[in-house]
């Protein structure tokens, strides 16, 4: 019996401890109840309840959940009458008792985070015709639901032509951690950026690692957190030839930045999702750029405009015209790259804003 | 199948010797004709081959003396490999190695198979060399976290406790190591890592030890624990302040003079960092003790037959306890390779799933260190070959999804076809109740 005792006593300790790794500083799902949404809606008759419901992974994972809920706080302190929460999900069986438990508790609007989520929120929105939705990296699914995607594609062409003008070895590498579209979409991009740098100039740098016409094929690591294997991943592209790297793999992604340390200068990193200089400090001195998407900016954008009283409908799609996708700064390596190469990318962007250059992808939002 | 154990005169260390019946002949024609299908396919292999020759570089990175790149002609190396499995096959089919010989002869198999496969592969792109110098490291770089952890499950599950939370005493190293890194030098570090891996590793001894926990639930419920404190740690200290506290300096490697020159072998064995040099002494030191030594000798005793090591003296309990408190301290030197040996910053969950390949391993390995390492270095190696594949673009476009199974292909084939029936430990997850 004491076996038995003891057993619960870990086993209890460790549900606290795994609890406290996503930061219970809001409700939790299984703490909303009837009471606490009547108390909130009566005690902020004025306040506007923005609600975000994260994907796994936590409020902090440099990623897409940190990027969402920082759109919703810079909203919060530009109007203080936006009231931020949100809750996390640590599996995808948490996504509808999630959203179920924010519409219960009287959210002005419930932001919900990750293209996963897509079905979940479908439902709730049919089920609640009255509450505003928005949801990140998905489609609107009703006309309550406000959609907001990223057309990455775009941004990673960019990255894809930088890469070509600054490879010294002409071959550049890029991979990814699943073969899914949110990932895939960026190399799409890159691989397009080169493949229209070699055509303007007449070059002939090779990728490794993906190939659109190929969409099966690819280089992926199977893994968002596996550094480890991140790092052989980019040690082997760099094997075959490449000295930049474009990793498209989350946390999984910092072993390319590994791989660039100990080459000594030699290899370049192209960090994704956010500036790497930021996200990513240590390995600074060898992001060539980054590749970033605006979700902090369409979030905040929503949720200011919500709070006004005006809900935005239909679906807002990240572009390189509104900011939505785009080229980090160069920090260390403004002084490296070329004037005309810079030109050339200013060029280029205004020629995907115009339509002149049209990219191809498959996995682009329609 | 019986297990003897003999004693030489005037030698106090016990041999066993495994008895295996002679092979029934379903499963010997069975082997002869799997490895003929590999000839087969070897031979399908030249057919199909685009370039007349692959290129394989293998001197990379040594001076001293230069070997000049490897160019096979694919299609001729393939049907010479394909007549040459072909021959092996029948000779199985028809007389049968055996068992030892068997083994020896599947890993050549194996091997020859490789590399028919391999410069099939490199003649589809064009002018695409393959570095097998660059292959090999990265099969080493992806296998040392499981060797270590499967060395701490061989120290655990020959003493007869179940080693589940592996994943969790290598996550509480990788952590240690990257935040004391930080804070008191990499190695301050590295000797963190061993103290948090075997504090968990005394966890997991005093509740299967003394308060006789299932084994097997009880590792689940560290790793939880290992998962949830680490990721906790991370959230409040580390990643606020990472430039303080989670940017540990990675262990160069450090170059062995002459010998590190030697081409191939140089590099990978003589210029590694020193997570790798100590592990590489682990091994033997682990493979030679538990077979030559009287720790190693208790350890086996307790792991099958505790009551009987009891009655002769052993204290059961404590080389229990001694033994599981170790195997903590490896698998934390497993995670410190992440962190410390490998990428430099610890992310939540760092660990990925090594700790449970690793337990794999062991399994495959048939509990023995040696076989742990061959089976955590055939892991490696398909890892590699997943990332080698969807570069050199073979001639016929294999999807990433199937590349991503061929470590798992890997063991079944080689479970079935190599390593045939396996044993755990007889007293292993049996907690020892003194009467």
């Amino acid at each position: 019996m004491k076996a038995v005792k003891f057993a619960v006593i870990v086993g209890a300790s460790a549900l606290v401890l795994a609890a406290c790794g996503s930061k219970p500083t809001t409700s939790s799902s299984s703490s909303t109840s009837g009471a606490a949404g009547g108390s909130a809606t009566t005690s902020s008759s004025k306040a506007f309840t923005a609600c975000m419901v994260l994907d796994t992974g936590g409020v902090d994972d440099r990623s897409f959940n940190q990027s969402s809920y920082a759109g919703l706080t810079t909203a919060a302190t530009a109007n203080p009458a936006i009231k931020p929460s949100y809750v996390s999900s640590n599996s995808q069986n948490d996504y509808a008792p999630n959203l179920t438990a924010e519409v219960n508790k009287g959210c002005s609007t419930i932001i919900a985070v990750g293209g996963l989520m897509g079905d979940a929120v479908k439902a709730a929105a049919a089920a609640n015709p009255n509450q505003h939705f928005a949801e990140v990296d998905a489609s609107s699914s009703g006309a309550n639901v406000y959609g907001m995607e990223y057309n990455t594609a775009q941004g990673g062409f960019l990255g894809g032509y930088l890469a070509a003008g600054m490879t010294k070895t002409g071959k550049v590498g890029t991979w990814g951690g699943l073969n899914i579209p949110p990932v895939t979409i960026y190399m799409d991009g890159f691989y397009e950026g080169v493949q229209y740098y070699n055509r303007t100039k007449g070059k002939n740098v090779q990728v490794l690692g993906w190939n659109e016409s190929n969409q099966k094929g690819g280089t992926f690591s199977q893994s968002f957190t596996d550094q480890n294997k991140g790092k052989t991943i980019s040690a082997a592209q760099v094997q075959q030839g490449a000295d930049i790297v474009f990793p498209v793999a989350g946390g999984a992604g910092l072993g390319a930045g590994a791989v660039a340390q100990s080459s000594g200068g030699k290899v370049m990193v192209i960090w994704v999702d956010t500036d790497g200089c930021e996200s990513a400090a240590q390995y600074c001195p060898y992001f060539l750029t980054s590749v970033t998407k605006g979700i902090t900016d369409s979030v905040d954008k929503y949720v200011t405009a919500a709070a006004s009283g005006a809900f935005p409908t239909g679906n807002y799609i990240g572009t390189l015209q509104n900011g939505g996708t785009g080229l980090a700064p160069f920090h260390t390596f403004d002084s490296k790259v070329p004037a005309t190469l810079k030109s050339e990318l200013d060029q280029v962007k205004a020629d995907i804003i115009s339509g002149k250059i049209t990219i191809t992808s498959p996995s682009q939002p329609k | 199948m019986s297990t003897a154990a003999t004693t030489r005169p005037g030698d106090e260390v016990v041999i066993h010797r495994v008895v295996e019946k002679p092979m029934s002949t379903r499963r010997r024609v069975g082997i002869g004709v799997a490895i003929s299908v590999l000839g087969l396919l070897s031979l399908l292999l030249g057919h199909n081959a685009q370039a007349h020759d692959a290129r394989f570089d293998l001197s990379q990175g040594s001076e001293f003396f230069h070997v000049p790149d490897l160019v096979l002609p694919v299609a001729a190396t393939a049907y010479v490999i394909g007549i040459i499995l072909l021959a092996v096959g029948a000779y199985q089919a028809v007389r049968g190695f055996r068992p030892r010989g068997l083994r020896i002869a599947g890993t050549g198999i194996g091997a020859l198979f490789m590399l028919a496969f391999l410069s099939w592969a490199a003649s589809g792109g064009k002018g695409s060399t393959i570095d097998l110098l660059g292959v090999l490291e990265n099969t080493l770089a992806l296998a040392a976290p499981l060797i270590l952890g499967a060395l701490a499950g061989v120290l655990c599950e020959r003493s007869g406790v179940i080693n589940v939370a592996i994943e969790g005493q290598m996550l509480a190293g990788a952590w240690a190591g990257a935040m004391f890194g930080t804070l008191m030098g990499r190695f301050g570090g590295v000797l963190t890592a061993l103290v948090a891996g075997a504090l968990m590793g005394w966890l997991l001894a005093v509740f299967a030890i003394r308060y006789l926990v299932n084994q097997v639930v009880l590792g689940v419920v560290l790793n939880a624990l290992s998962l949830g404190l680490t990721g906790f740690i991370y959230d409040a200290i580390m990643q606020p302040n990472a430039n303080t506290m989670n940017t540990p300096q990675v262990f160069q490697p450090l170059q062995i003079p002459v010998l590190s020159k030697l081409p191939l072998v140089g590099p990978l064995i003589f210029d590694q960092n020193i997570i790798v040099y100590l592990m590489y002494a682990l091994v033997i030191l682990i493979q030679w003790g538990l077979f030559h030594s009287r720790w190693g000798l208790r350890t086996r005793a307790v792991g099958e037959h505790p009551k009987a090591a009891d009655t002769v003296g052993i204290n059961v309990l404590r080389v229990r306890y001694v033994n599981v408190i170790l195997g903590g301290a490896i698998a934390g030197l497993g995670g410190a390779f992440m962190t410390l040996g490998s990428v430099g910053s610890f992310t939540k969950g760092i660990t990925s799933g090594n700790g449970f390949i690793a337990l794999a391993a062991l399994i495959f390995g048939r509990w023995s260190p040696k076989g742990a390492v061959a089976a955590s270095l055939l892991f490696g190696f398909a890892y590699e070959l997943q990332t080698l594949l969807s570069l050199v673009a073979p001639p016929v476009a294999i999807p990433s999804y199937f590349l991503a199974m061929l470590p798992y292909l890997a063991t079944i084939f080689a479970v079935a076809g190599l390593v045939g029936k396996v044993r755990a430990p007889g007293a292993d997850g049996e907690p020892y109740v003194k009467e």
